[in-house]
């Protein structure tokens, strides 16, 4: 079943053009990770999903409904970021409170855990957290509400390492204990890679990769041997990234029609074969101008 | 595998209900502040006649809850306008909500405090009168009439303070549509005023006030009063249900 099932979205702000023809379906009990660059749109995509905002045109069906105004998609997912507001007269405790007579599946128990854990004061008041605070008590929200659809727009804003770190297990060890479909959206890709089985990866409002996290990794293959024979190889291929790195060395991203069908080649010709992490691969696919920032400087 | 839940409006605004009265304790805090203060300057009497002869001089003091009445109505004009603005609208949406289940239980909520508010307004009347009596030595001849007029003082208190709930509403959701509402509005009314005072045509906004607050056939008034909110808060309802919160 597809929890999310989005065809030809469109959101203009201002007569700017933020989503782009979006088509994709998200199916039920995944964790998917949205990536983009800054101002690509994901966001805008978030609160579409959640019914904050509306679309300009296409279709968006949450739960088989438009989830503009739809109180049954309300009741069944929840938009969780750092600038999720409680009204300032509530204590932490009371927030908590408030949320559990909400959400059908609130888990008290482990709300009232994590915030212990996390050394939360209960008489302590919501718009006096630090960033990072902040970040940690929403997602304490996020994560016992255990809503059918749960999204994080960039979770873990101002989290220290050892924080973020815990709340990637949380989230792990409670999608186990309580299958549902997650959506995070991030900038750590490598931090979240691991938790993620798809990717959606959208650019400019438009959708550039969807797919498992497996497959990402094979999609595209780094060389790296000496310029000219690296050249000769990448000769008709996609070349996503291209470097020198020192004397005579070149160090390409090329794309990979099947799986492992250029690893071969590449050995038969020579050139050593590394994987592309993918938080770079990535950065070369949103990044316009090949070549990147050194460019800027190039020509001065 | 999960399985999904439903809710219906009622339910929604029932919880949302109550999480405003808790959400917004500050605003029933404020109107006991403005009561106060209301209370104070109505011990100076809100109106005074004496007369006098060779031997003898009366000096009468009127003391009533006008003042009060008139600070309460501004107070409820700035809650209703308050709750529409977007921080409280992005508290909605933090938690289970729809835009209509928002306003229903907002109207739920300004409902009750305009209950609140005409209660306390009739009660601060009374009090009035017992501090002149007691701390003043004022000699106090009341001319109130016991319970059903309390009563009726209570429920008209009420009616005024929610029609104006239901106008500060409007206004507020005007506001949220388009900041220029905020000159707007103001150049508007006062523009009307002015218009009046200058010009011999008929005068709408003494025809207006005749018309809500002159009306002597109590279930008239109630009828006038009702169809008034409801229309008011229907407009405003039909307007922020299309609106976008947290973009």
């Amino acid at each position: 079943m597809n929890v999310i099932e989005c065809k030809d979205l469109e959101k203009l702000y201002f007569r700017k053009r933020v989503l782009n023809n979006l088509s994709f379906s998200i199916e039920e009990n995944k964790i998917t990770g949205l990536i983009g660059r800054n101002g690509a749109g994901k966001t805008t995509l978030l609160k579409i999903i959640a019914g904050y905002i509306k679309e300009t045109n296409g279709d968006i069906n949450v739960f088989s409904e438009r989830p503009f105004n739809s109180l049954n998609v309300s009741v069944n997912s929840i938009f969780v970021d750092d600038h999720m507001s409680f009204p300032p007269a509530l204590q932490l405790g009371e927030i908590l409170e408030e949320a559990g007579r909400f959400y059908p599946n609130w888990n008290a128990k482990l709300a009232k855990r994590l915030f212990d854990y996390f050394r939360f004061d209960e008489k302590g008041y919501h718009n006096r957290l630090s960033k990072g605070k902040t970040s940690t008590f929403n997602m304490i929200i996020g994560l016992a509400s255990r809503c059918p659809l749960t999204i994080f727009d960039e979770p873990t804003t101002g989290m220290d390492e050892a924080v973020r770190k815990d709340f990637y297990r949380a989230l792990l060890k409670d999608y186990i204990a309580y299958p549902r479909t997650i959506i995070i959206s991030s900038h750590h890709v490598n931090e979240i890679e691991d938790l993620l089985e798809d990717v959606l990866l959208i650019h400019d409002g438009k959708k550039l990769l969807h797919l498992p996290i497996g497959e990402l990794k094979e999609w595209a293959i780094a060389i790296k041997g000496d310029s000219e024979t690296v050249v000769k190889f990448i000769e008709g291929k996609e070349v996503l990234y291209k470097n020198e790195v020192g004397v005579n060395t070149m160090y390409v991203v090329v794309k990979q029609d099947s799986p492992g069908s250029l690893k071969e080649k590449a050995h038969l010709a020579g050139v050593e074969v590394v994987s592309v992490p993918s938080s770079d691969l990535f950065v070369y696919l949103t990044t316009d101008a090949k070549g990147g920032i050194d460019d800027v400087f190039k020509n001065n | 595998m999960m399985s999904l839940k439903t809710t219906n409006l009622i339910e929604t605004v029932k919880n949302q209900y109550f999480f405003k009265l808790k959400a917004n304790i500050d605003s029933f805090s404020s109107l006991v502040g403005i009561q106060i203060l209301a209370i104070l300057f109505s011990l100076g009497g809100v109106g005074s006649s004496g007369m006098g002869g060779a031997e003898i001089s009366v000096n009468v003091k009127h003391y009533s809850s006008d003042m009060i009445f008139v600070f309460t109505l501004i107070w409820s004009f700035i809650t209703a306008v308050t709750i529409t603005t977007r921080p409280y609208r992005n508290h909605d949406f933090s938690f289970v909500s729809n835009r209509l289940s928002s306003s229903l239980s907002n109207i739920l909520f300004l409902g009750t405090a305009s209950l609140l508010g005409g209660v306390t307004c009739i009660l601060s009347g009374n009090l009035v009168e017992i501090i002149a009596n007691v701390f003043l030595n004022q000699q106090v001849y009341s001319l109130t009439g016991g319970a059903s007029h309390i009563i009726l003082g209570i429920m008209i208190t009420f009616f005024y303070l929610f029609l104006f709930s239901a106008i500060g509403y409007l206004v507020g959701t005007l506001v949220q549509v388009s900041k220029l509402f905020v000159i707007v509005l103001p150049v508007l009314f006062i523009g009307l005023l002015f218009l009046e005072a200058s010009t011999s045509r008929e005068p709408f906004l003494s025809n207006l006030f005749q018309f809500f607050a002159m009306e002597p056939n109590i279930s008239l008034f109630i009828v006038k009063m009702v169809l008034t909110s409801v229309a008011l808060f229907t407009v405003s309802l039909s307007i922020l249900n299309r609106l976008e919160v947290r973009r």
